[in-house]
């Protein structure tokens, strides 16, 4: 990953909705092109958070694979 | 009395706190531990019966009960107003009382509705989570004549996740009863990319929306309202205009949560999830609406909470061993429309089935108002 986070959600031990709505709450906060990642280990947000990224028309720019958790980063575009 | 007698106190006087005051009296001694309950609410108000009360569905003088008259005997009910919790030394601050100590402490003070959040609510608004919300809305409901309704909630945590849809299905019954079906548009809109929060239970209740006629917009998480445009906007970038808009108040925790320094801006409190402890304090547990748990915000979540921390603490007092936990048990019964109802069970690792629904489920919700004053809030079930 190139561009390094501006913003880092730590939200491990979350449950769904929890870790999208931190997400959604960062991005509300922020400004465009701001970089937020947030840490996971819930399973639903996986598919949540890049569909959430998506549909608001901002930009995935990955998710990884961690030790025990995983990362999705996105940037605000919008 | 002997000197080694506990106080338990607990805050709020909401279902959460009630049922939390009379589970205990029922499960400990009264020799040996004195229960005292500070709260404000001059009258109790059953919320579920919001999904009944602006259709005319239930008349809500059978959902609000004087407060005072609910507490077990043995069981001190101080009308007071909180402003500050010190866990480090054991005591409360209260408006009338003073310091108010304590051996074991119960936060049970729910949360509030932060209408502040969403500049415009107030003015273009209507929700059912009180009794004077499900009041003015039963004005608005009756001098309705067609139009387009816009459902949903402002934000994610709310009370009772299920009562948006719930609402909506009795919305869709009512206006077939008045003969408005036909020149009224549901339009329900959803936070997440389903109808629900829980995969399963959306799929269920998904399908019975398309069946009604019911316009979904999922992944709508408002930004924004425009009163004077009536006009209602999603930070996805959706506009969404309405006739009468009904969407359940943002939530947070009450404000003396925050000032006490025992949670953020939000106001939800950190718990234990298997204990329910406030962080590593032994004499300090969070129950119902005021902790930051994933699961739901409602009475029946309360209804177990209490009956774990019950037996708990009356073992401690007893100075037996107890060895269980809580994993998250909840059940609840919702409407999905034309009297019928689901009932839910689940917990933390067991997502809730949802198969079928039936009259006599909705039979159980209509009348669980009775149960829930007469047994469930005694401590008695």
């Amino acid at each position: 990953m190139d561009e390094k986070p501006s913003k880092i959600i730590d939200a491990r031990g979350s449950f769904c909705p929890g870790p999208l709505m931190e997400l959604i709450k960062a991005y509300k906060q922020g400004k465009v092109g701001d970089v937020i990642s947030v840490y996971s280990t819930d399973e639903g947000t996986k598919k949540d958070a890049p569909e959430w990224i998506k549909k608001s028309g901002n930009q995935l720019l990955g998710i990884f694979d961690r030790q025990g958790y995983y990362e999705i980063v996105m940037k605000k575009t919008r | 009395m002997p000197n080694s007698r506990k106080t338990a106190l607990i805050l709020g006087d909401g279902a959460s706190g009630t049922i939390m005051a009379n589970k205990l009296r029922f499960h400990s001694d009264l020799r040996q531990l004195e229960i005292k309950v500070v709260g404000n609410s001059p009258a109790h108000y059953f919320k579920p019966d919001g999904v009944m009360i602006p259709f005319g569905f239930k008349d809500h003088s059978k959902s609000v009960k004087p407060t005072q008259f609910l507490f077990n005997h043995g069981v001190e009910y101080i009308r007071d107003t909180v402003t500050s919790i010190d866990v480090q030394n054991h005591k409360v601050k209260t408006i009338n009382s003073g310091e108010i100590g304590y051996d074991y402490l119960f936060i049970a003070t729910g949360d509030r509705f932060a209408t502040d959040d969403l500049p415009g609510y107030d003015k273009a608004a209507q929700h059912f989570y009180s009794l004077d919300g499900a009041l003015r809305l039963k004005e608005k409901l009756a001098e309705f004549k067609g139009g387009k309704i816009v459902v949903g909630q402002a934000s994610i945590p709310i009370q009772c996740p299920p009562a948006p849809y719930e609402f909506t299905f009795q919305l869709e019954q009512y206006l077939k009863l008045k003969g408005l079906r036909e020149k009224t548009e549901i339009h329900y809109i959803y936070p997440l990319n389903r109808v629900f929060t829980m995969p399963n239970v959306s799929t269920f209740i998904e399908k019975l929306m398309d069946e009604k006629g019911i316009v979904v917009h999922k992944m709508f998480n408002v930004d924004s309202l425009d009163p004077d445009s009536k006009t209602l906007s999603s930070l996805e970038g959706e506009q969404i205009p309405f006739d009468l808009l009904i969407l359940v108040p943002p939530h947070k925790g009450q404000k003396v949560i925050t000032e006490s320094g025992l949670a953020d801006e939000n106001g939800y409190i950190d718990v234990d999830r298997n204990h329910l402890n406030y962080r590593d304090y032994d004499n300090v547990f969070v129950v119902g609406d005021a902790t930051n748990l994933p699961i739901s915000k409602a009475g029946a979540t309360a209804h177990f909470e209490s009956e774990y921390l019950a037996n708990r603490i009356a073992s401690e007092v007893n100075g037996n061993a107890f060895f269980e936990s809580y994993n998250g048990e909840v059940a609840c019964t919702t409407i999905t429309g034309g009297q019928q109802a689901i009932t839910l069970f689940f917990s933390y690792n067991k997502p809730p089935r949802a198969n079928f629904q039936s009259k006599s489920d909705y039979f159980l919700k209509w009348t669980s108002s009775d149960t829930y004053f007469s047994a469930m809030l005694r401590g008695i079930m």
